[in-house]
């Protein structure tokens, strides 16, 4: 394998895993369905590249993109407050569509012909695959140290509550529309960073970059990974972008592939390969324990401080 | 006594049907005031329209001087009212700690702001680690909420309402669908908490429980109150005994 097409499937794989991270702040942490998250991939993408085709710089078309797609999932945030799960999964859903259509229809997004962007020059530097990939690996491992920053925080217990149970969020002091309005935004804006990212690194971006189907391989990455983790939609990410090189005597029929995978997953192993109570990641820590035994939590020496005391 | 909170002429209409009908209370400092009635009486619709889950058709509720009827129920538990649900809503995925963590943030919960702070400081968790102590869940502190029996999952609500250090707690039917000694322990926690002070607001349709905790006791029926007064009053009123046990023939 020579190291152009490496770093152009690394370059892919890193793009989708800030997609599958992106959709996991929405569906994995907050647990909201969103079966759209190319709707605001194609955004970002959109965005970003009418600007830099414009002669815009192209870190500000990031940020554009990024604030563009946030602020579309803010406005779809606030409609999912009035949706339950599937009511929201099939609205997201048609979301996508009318998003590929509006932007196979429009002037400003090219129509069917799409757009094509000029790679960007950096510091002197024409970006290509390998470029993309590092610019995205650096994205992810700040999205990583946010990511685990936010779970510790109260914010994280916020969106964990509501993921259980809103009606008992609500009942300790958690503004339950406020958080999902949020979730929405954040998971939405990262996606619209990846789409800047993605039109940029293809050169060319048309409707169909940003069709249903991506948003069913995110969420597949998702799950197949482990639902409401950091390292799950990054696992997931991976395997699924290097999935179509492992499945090339597949050709045609890879969407049923995913697509099969995707039912074995939530049928049986709902938690994903590497998730939280996953066999695989339970028979995994169990080794790494046995080396260095995890720290007690607090909860722990509760327990043992009770225990203890019965057996005195 | 000092009143804590008032009622003022409730209504809770969900299209024609009227849940509550005009409904008048008064809930003093440190006392334990009872919520009986029939099934379907509309004491659990009473408690979310107080708690803000329902924003009451007509009618005031004055908390500390203030009218708070239709402030949402995440505003409500900021205010000090802290309510429990007759059917357990525990964060399945959660450990009981982290069950009891997550209501002791009831202030922190600002939106943006609340991710630059951390959860679990030494203070929160010390907090916590008493409040379990308090009800009985330190066998089972470690342990997702889904795995743990009923009578822990009351106990639960209970911790996560006083957890929130409430002027107010409001229990709904804490000891339903619990075996005989569960209930007693259950019963024995509502009266510490009595003997500490503790203002509680208490639905309940086991009786005898609720005679032997309860300074007074309102006796709900269609909507409407029909009674009101110490359980002594209460157990001997007609009418009660009449929503109770049906009419007798003559």
């Amino acid at each position: 394998m020579n190291t152009y097409y490496l770093y152009s499937i690394l370059a892919t794989a890193a793009i989708f895993t800030m997609l599958a991270l992106s959709l996991n702040i929405i569906t994995g942490y907050a647990g909201q369905a969103m079966m759209g998250i190319a709707a605001f991939f194609g955004i970002g993408a959109y965005t970003a590249a009418i600007i830099t085709t414009n002669g815009g710089n192209f870190f500000l078309a990031l940020a554009a993109g990024m604030l563009v797609s946030g602020a579309f999932g803010a406005v779809l945030g606030v409609i999912s407050l009035r949706l339950q799960a599937d009511f929201l999964a099939i609205t997201t859903i048609g979301i996508n569509f009318v998003m590929e259509a509006l932007f196979n229809r429009m002037k400003i997004t090219g129509g069917t012909l799409g757009l094509t962007i000029s790679k960007p020059v950096i510091f002197g530097v024409k970006m290509g695959n390998k470029q993309f990939f590092f610019l995205a690996v650096i994205f992810i491992v700040i999205l990583c140290l946010l990511l685990v920053k936010m779970r510790k925080s109260w914010f994280g217990m916020a969106l964990a509550s509501i993921n259980n149970d809103s009606a008992a969020a609500r009942s300790f002091g958690i503004n339950v529309n406020k958080y999902q309005i949020l979730a929405f935004t954040i998971g939405t804006a990262m996606a619209g960073l990846a789409g800047g990212i993605y039109a940029h690194r293809m050169g060319f971006i048309s409707a169909s970059d940003f069709a249903f189907v991506v948003s069913i391989q995110v969420v597949s990455m998702v799950v197949i990974g482990g639902l409401g983790t950091i390292r799950g939609p990054i696992f997931g990410a991976l395997l699924i972008t290097s999935l179509p090189e492992i499945l090339r005597f597949a050709k045609d029929y890879r969407e049923l592939v995913y697509g099969l995978l995707l039912v074995l997953m939530v049928r049986f192993m709902p938690q994903g390969l590497i998730g939280d109570d996953s066999p695989l990641w339970n028979a995994l820590t169990g080794l790494w324990r046995k080396v260095f035994p995890k720290k007690k939590t607090r909860a722990d020496l509760i327990v043992e401080s009770v225990k203890g005391g019965e057996q005195a | 006594m000092k009143e804590l909170m008032r009622i003022e002429g409730l209504k809770m209409y969900f299209g024609g049907l009227k849940a509550i009908d005009g409904f008048d209370l008064s809930i003093y400092e440190k006392e334990t005031l009872g919520i009986i009635g029939p099934n379907g009486a509309g004491k659990t619709t009473l408690f979310n329209a107080i708690c803000g889950v329902y924003t009451p058709t007509a009618g005031k509720v004055i908390f500390e001087g203030k009218e708070v009827q239709g402030t949402p129920a995440h505003e409500m538990a900021k205010k000090g009212i802290a309510r429990t649900f007759q059917i357990s809503k525990p964060l399945a995925g959660l450990t009981i700690f982290d069950n009891v963590v997550a209501a002791a943030g009831v202030h922190e919960y600002t939106g943006i702001a609340s991710y630059f702070h951390k959860a679990k400081t030494k203070e929160v968790e010390d907090k916590v680690e008493q409040v379990i102590r308090r009800v009985g869940l330190e066998s089972v502190a470690n342990k997702k909420a889904s795995d743990v029996s009923l009578g822990f999952l009351r106990r639960l609500e209970i911790a996560r309402a006083l957890v929130t250090e409430p002027k107010l707690i409001m229990l709904d039917e804490p000891c339903a669908g619990l075996s005989n000694f569960a209930i007693n322990e259950i019963t024995a926690l509502v009266m510490q908490l009595k003997s500490e002070g503790q203002s509680i607001v208490l639905i309940e349709h086991n009786l005898p429980i609720t005679m032997k905790v309860c300074d007074r006791i309102t006796v709900l029926s269609y909507g409407k109150k029909i009674a009101e007064g110490t359980p002594e009053e209460v157990k001997n009123d007609k009418q009660v005994i009449e929503a109770y046990l049906g009419e007798e023939d003559d």
